[in-house]
């Protein structure tokens, strides 16, 4: 099944469960119902669907008002720079509204917008980094990268008392969901998740860049390495223990970031990890901006499989 | 309206009026450590927006809220607790006075970004129709937050939605420091409402009883067309004063904006702080004639809250 499909289907059985929930936004019913994303989307009859105009900002402001109001909401947004219109909500809006018991516990508001990390849409498309949201003011936040974190934090995360972001990846939508298999440890906030629990080496994806990691892993399985493979879900993540703990076992990093900013996660997290472990062998992944990184191109990141096995065995 | 409900009315608006006052006493007395913008000038319609309220109905302010707190409120201590940032503030100190909400009095939330709050009052608003809450919502608003995208986007979302909501928008003319000449064209808030199709009301004269009549057929209005209504009140923020500085040295106008305004003092009493109708308490001095045993009565009641 592919990727899009598979989301589209979790969205679907999530969706119909709640009472009182409001599903709005842009061509949400409409049109290729955002690439398929939100295709079919039913809810309870006391719940609504909603096409809603174009008014990104208001359409934060929205949902916090519902969410005020006792009503839990969902706004899925074509791109994730269109969630720059509605800056001002995610950080001075939340803000009051965790800061009042009755409010942070009433009802759900999550905004699941696309993150464009194809690199065909242009220079103005070309954020692709959930962190530069998150960090901001400490909000909630999820990727989705596969079958098993797809289900986890759909079923658990999307309709829940407060305010997060889950983003989906656009560059993932046509291709086949990956299935990691068995899923070894996810912590209670789903925010870290470990799918294998090999002891040669440790590898840690961050952002959408779990498909490269995964890949790495298939590889050096074919050459009897096994290797422990994490992916960090959430850009405010900071619960590294897990990884710590089996860092002291391989003494061997690779480090997985698909981000085009400066702000990632993965620096805290590897001054972090030096902190505690001592390491044989580091190799950091990163996305290499060059001259044309904001020209219509792919988005994908040419890595250098063989390269990268030589260099940590 | 019986003479009972009428002085009942003009104590609220004198008992808000003598409130700010005391505040902005020991504002200048520097016992605040938060930024308050006071509403002086603003009771009239704070009071008949208070009095057209039932308990279904939800107040979502902005930064300047103090007259809608004390109006809901109708006592001081745990408002002035808030800005000291007391545990036993109404919220518990944690929200201070440009955010400050009440939910127990409908006022679920306040926001001191301009414009911010109206399209939050859409989502409020449009909670109250998915849960069959037979209320309104009333949000307000200042003639600088119609410059802002959001209100417009809120105003189209709000009649798209068939929402039934107030809103309000006190034009004083001024926002921070620049009168409207100053820093825009004028905007004919009447046409952008007639664009989207939404009835638009002015209010002006402070006259407190005419205000509650307009507002409380407005109320059910909205409720029965399931459609919002702009509703623009002419207003002056009093308490300004002149400002003498090397490059202003016969005085420059300032217009109150925010902090304590030097020119008013407690020692004033109930006076008029204008004798024009830009003051609500001369308006009701020319209704009522006389207002001087009211004035003591509200003295005498308020003792208690300093």
């Amino acid at each position: 099944m592919k990727y899009i499909e598979f989301v589209n289907k979790l969205l679907k059985q999530e969706v119909s469960k709640h009472d009182e929930l409001v599903l709005f936004g842009q061509n949400i019913n409409a049109g290729s119902c955002l690439g398929g994303l939100t295709r079919n989307l039913k809810v309870k009859e006391n719940s609504k669907v909603i096409n809603s105009t174009n008014s990104e900002n208001s359409l934060c402001g929205l949902g916090f008002g519902l969410l005020i109001g006792g009503v839990n909401s969902i706004l899925f947004m074509k791109q994730l720079d269109f969630l720059l219109l509605g800056i001002d909500h995610l950080v001075n809006t939340f803000n009051i509204i965790r800061n009042i018991n009755e409010f942070k516990s009433k009802s759900s508001f999550t905004i699941m917008p696309i993150i464009v990390d194809n690199g065909f849409q242009g220079p103005q498309s070309s954020l692709n980094n959930l962190s530069d949201f998150c960090s901001i003011a400490r909000i909630p936040g999820f990727t989705i990268t596969n079958k098993i974190d797809a289900e986890k934090i759909i079923s658990s995360e999307l309709v829940k008392p407060g305010f997060r972001i889950i983003c989906p990846s656009q560059r993932l939508f046509q291709e086949e969901i990956i299935e990691p298999g068995k899923l070894e440890y996810v912590n209670k906030e789903n925010t870290v998740f470990q799918y294998s629990a090999g002891t040669d080496v440790t590898i840690v994806c961050f952002n959408l860049s779990f498909s490269y990691g995964f890949e790495l892993s298939s590889r050096l399985s074919k050459k009897k390495k096994f290797a422990s493979l994490f992916t960090i879900n959430s850009p405010i993540c900071n619960d590294w223990s897990k990884i710590i703990d089996n860092l002291k076992i391989t003494k061997k990093l690779i480090v997985f970031e698909d981000s085009k900013s400066i702000n990632t996660i993965d620096s805290s997290f590897i001054n972090d990890v030096m902190e505690f472990c001592k390491l044989d062998k580091k190799i950091i992944v990163k996305r290499e901006i060059g001259e044309h990184w904001l020209n219509p191109t792919s988005d994908e990141i040419p890595i250098k499989y063989d390269e990268i096995i030589n260099q940590i065995l | 309206m019986l003479t009972d409900d009428k002085i009942s009315i003009a104590k609220e608006i004198l008992k808000n009026r003598f409130f700010q006052i005391c505040i902005n006493q020991k504002y200048k007395e520097k016992e605040f450590k938060i930024p308050i913008h006071l509403a002086l000038g603003h009771e009239s319609i704070a009071v008949a927006i208070n009095k057209i309220m039932t308990e279904k109905d939800n107040l979502i302010l902005s930064h300047r809220n103090i007259a809608y707190n004390l109006a809901r409120l109708g006592v001081l201590k745990p408002i002035l607790d808030e800005y000291l940032l007391a545990e036993n503030g109404l919220m518990n100190g944690k929200l201070g006075s440009m955010n400050l909400i009440n939910p127990n009095q409908g006022i679920v939330y306040t926001s001191s970004i301009l414009g911010n709050n109206f399209s939050v009052s859409v989502g409020v608003s449009l909670s109250q129709k998915i849960r069959k809450y037979d209320g309104i919502t009333i949000v307000l608003g200042g003639d600088g937050s119609i410059e802002e995208g959001s209100f417009h986007e809120s105003l189209l979302m709000l009649k798209t939605l068939d929402l039934s909501t107030l809103v309000i928008i006190e034009n004083n003319e001024w926002s921070m420091h620049t009168k409207i000449s100053e820093r825009r064209h004028s905007i004919n808030l009447q046409k952008f409402c007639n664009a989207y199709d939404i009835k638009y009301v002015k209010l002006e004269g402070n006259n407190v009883f005419e205000y509650i009549e307009t507002l409380e057929s407005l109320r059910k209005d909205c409720l029965a067309t399931k459609s919002p209504i702009c509703i623009e009140v002419m207003i002056t923020t009093l308490g300004d004063w002149t400002m003498k500085t090397p490059e202003f040295p016969n005085g420059k106008f300032i217009n109150y904006h925010a902090g304590p305004s030097p020119n008013i003092d407690l020692s004033q009493g109930l006076l008029p702080i204008r004798k024009t109708n830009e003051d609500p308490i001369y308006v009701l001095e020319n209704i009522f004639g006389n207002l001087d045993q009211i004035k003591k009565e509200v003295l005498s009641e308020s003792e208690n809250e300093l």
